[in-house]
């Protein structure tokens, strides 16, 4: 016989590994249901001895393994030395003496009415691509969408997605960046208007309801565990995701065991496609839903451009390329490596037009200038590589200044070439690499978007 | 090695201070660093002698603060060590944390000021018992004037006649340096004065 309990718990707890001190609810609630059984406690950091008196440690809630992410100190709670993990200490500490809740009791059933709202049609290339994603699900293997910048990933996603949400399964996608993430939520919302979705990143309020469709960051996996039927990572090569290992591991855990794992990227590692060759189904899309081919970037030499800025004067070259895009009222975006020799040049490119401004990752005003230079109020950005992706501007121009710089990957290369045509009515447009020196990845970038313009792959 | 604040690998230099132990490894990287700004101010006050306080409250401290205290990242008591034991490289002034109510402390799971003091290795003698587990934070000025005393001597505390060190993090309205300088002085100190890492406006 079981005791009535507040719905709302389970379907917060479902699929999620929580701070026992940090619910929501009361206390005494949780602990009923502990005591019912129906929630079980994990320990926070789980610790064996290792070699020379050593000790390895594990974060049951990130899955950090990484000896130097964890801090020992004397605590004053569980008197006695306590350690906690530093990788995801933001989300709330979890140590030593930390409980951690999941979920045990009977599972919440999820609506299986859910309407698609979407009217567009998909290309012959995207329906493809969405038929086969749709074929792996249904034998639950990992599947990879490797399709051109402004080829309509996102809408390949929809029938998969539908088709899963009317089987009564819980659906994710992650993506490394938040910006990624606030530019899906409204499409998905208008998309499926039926279904309860929420976004979660940094600084968002999780509502108490059963959500069927989780858009969250990477980062907000961490506290997830068994939850999802199918999880998307969209732009899967993007940072932090592809560099940080428990990133990687917070998605695995994110799903429930057998559930697959499935990428969206227009640049996918070497590693992650041979992976998804060996284990999983790769679609490929190399045209855009326009059918215009990619632009295929300019190497321009500038030399000694660094010295130069700091010395309080830019290249003529850079003048020129400023100058013409203001005469045309091009909207530009010119990427930057560092944000130091950037706001240092801002000034200078002010000499030009007074509007023109700066963006980076903490920018406060970042939102707004984006919002400006679509609304045409600014006539050009300087931004480091935050604006590499995601990003729709019609008529945009593009110009890397110091393209031979460690941070301009061919992935990065091709992204940032990828903002450029985006749309139907303006299908090309400039893209410049200025560089002290040619790279290998400026010509791997050059040649891979050469090669899929030719309609061929890399494999 | 990372810095513990931004997660950038963190260039070691190597240099004789270190060879020797003078100095500890930093922490954290040269651009964290600069972001904190430094005051540099003594102030006088008619219960505690002298306040020394060693840095603004600006944007990357309040970040920092709240990381350690709030986060509960011990590891960043560390931080500021090399600083700390420059400015209190004094010779035989007994220095004493501002302690924390004993179940604050269990909540925090950590007493903040003694161990940014442990970490800097300075030697410290814990003489106060706070009394009460108000927030200063929480307070206006006219409420934390209108107090009564915050804090006692820890029974069985030998106070001499000598100058004593307060040790706190943030010197906002200095309430609570004053209420633990009278204490002291009552019982029989003869100079009290207060090291602050942040000196915040009111």
């Amino acid at each position: 016989m079981t005791k009535p309990f507040n719905p709302a718990i389970r379907d917060f707890l479902d699929g999620r590994i929580w701070l026992r001190m940090h619910t929501p609810f009361p206390c005494e609630e949780i602990d009923a249901l502990l005591d019912a059984g129906d929630i079980q406690v994990i320990k926070g950091i789980e610790s064996k001895p290792s070699f020379l008196n050593q000790k390895r440690h594990l974060c049951n809630r990130c899955e950090n393994e990484d000896s130097t992410r964890f801090t020992t100190f004397n605590c004053a709670k569980c008197e006695g030395p306590c350690t906690y993990c530093r990788q995801c200490l933001k989300m709330g500490r979890v140590s030593s003496c930390t409980e951690l809740i999941i979920w045990k009791g009977e599972k919440p059933e999820y609506p299986t009415n859910h309407t698609i709202a979407w009217q567009g049609t998909l290309t012959p290339h995207q329906q493809k691509a969405s038929d086969e994603l749709i074929e792996s699900q249904n034998k639950r293997a990992s599947h990879l969408i490797y399709a051109v910048c402004g080829s309509g990933k996102t809408e390949i996603l929809f029938p998969p997605i539908h088709k899963l949400l009317t089987e009564g399964k819980r659906v994710c996608i992650a993506a490394p960046r938040v910006d990624v993430i606030l530019e899906l939520e409204p499409r998905l919302r208008a998309a499926f208007p039926d279904t309860k979705i929420e976004a979660l990143y940094g600084g968002a309020k999780p509502t108490m309801e059963a959500s069927q469709l989780v858009l969250a960051t990477t980062h907000q996996l961490y506290r997830f565990r068994h939850a999802f039927d199918a999880v998307f990572v969209d732009e899967a090569d993007a940072f932090p995701y592809k560099a940080d290992a428990t990133l990687q591991k917070a998605v695995q855990k994110a799903v429930k065991p057998g559930s697959p794992v499935h990428y969206v990227t227009a640049t996918p590692s070497d590693k992650l496609l041979s992976e998804m060759k060996k284990t999983g189904f790769v679609s490929i899309i190399n045209r855009r839903y326009h059918g215009h081919p990619l632009p295929v970037p300019k190497f321009i030499p500038l030399w000694n451009y660094e010295k130069q800025i700091r010395k309080g004067k830019l290249p003529q070259k850079l003048i020129d390329w400023t100058e013409n895009r203001l005469a045309r009222k091009e909207p530009f975006l010119i990427f930057f490596h560092h944000i130091g020799l950037m706001e240092e040049a801002e000034p200078l490119f002010q000499l030009i037009d007074p509007r023109i401004r700066s963006v980076h990752a903490s920018h406060p005003e970042r939102k707004e200038h984006v919002q400006a230079l679509r609304n045409k109020e600014l006539p050009g950005l300087l931004t480091t590589t935050i604006l590499e992706r995601g990003i729709t501007i019609p008529n945009v121009q593009v110009a890397v200044v110091g393209a031979e710089q460690q941070i301009f990957d061919k992935g990065a290369l091709i992204q940032i070439g990828g903002r450029v045509g985006r749309s139907a009515d303006y299908p090309t447009g400039e893209f410049i690499l200025f560089h002290n020196g040619i790279t290998y990845a400026m010509d791997e970038a050059k040649a891979e978007i050469d090669k899929l313009n030719k309609g061929g792959v890399r494999t | 090695m990372n810095c513990l604040l931004c997660e950038q690998k963190l260039a070691s230099s190597p240099s004789w201070q270190l060879l020797l132990a003078i100095e500890n490894t930093s922490l954290i990287c040269e651009d964290c660093s600069k972001s904190f700004e430094r005051v540099d101010i003594k102030e006088e006050d008619d219960v505690v002698d002298q306040v020394t306080s060693i840095y603004t409250y600006n944007e990357p401290m309040r970040e920092y603060l709240h990381q350690f205290k709030f986060l509960q990242d011990v590891a960043l008591a560390g931080v500021f060590a090399n600083e700390l034991r420059t400015e209190l490289a004094r010779k035989d002034d007994i220095i004493v944390p501002i302690p924390m109510h004993p179940q604050k402390k269990i909540e925090r799971t950590f007493a903040h000021v003694e161990e940014m003091l442990t970490a800097a290795r300075i030697p410290f003698e814990d003489l106060l018992i706070k009394k009460n587990t108000e927030v200063m934070g929480e307070k206006t000025r006219e409420e934390r004037l209108a107090m009564r005393n915050l804090f006692s001597i820890k029974p069985g505390s030998d106070v001499k006649n000598k100058t004593y060190i307060l040790i706190d993090d943030i010197y906002t309205t200095g309430t609570t340096l004053r209420h633990a300088a009278t204490v002291l002085k009552e019982a029989g100190a003869e100079r009290v004065e207060a090291v602050t890492l942040i000196r915040a406006e009111r």
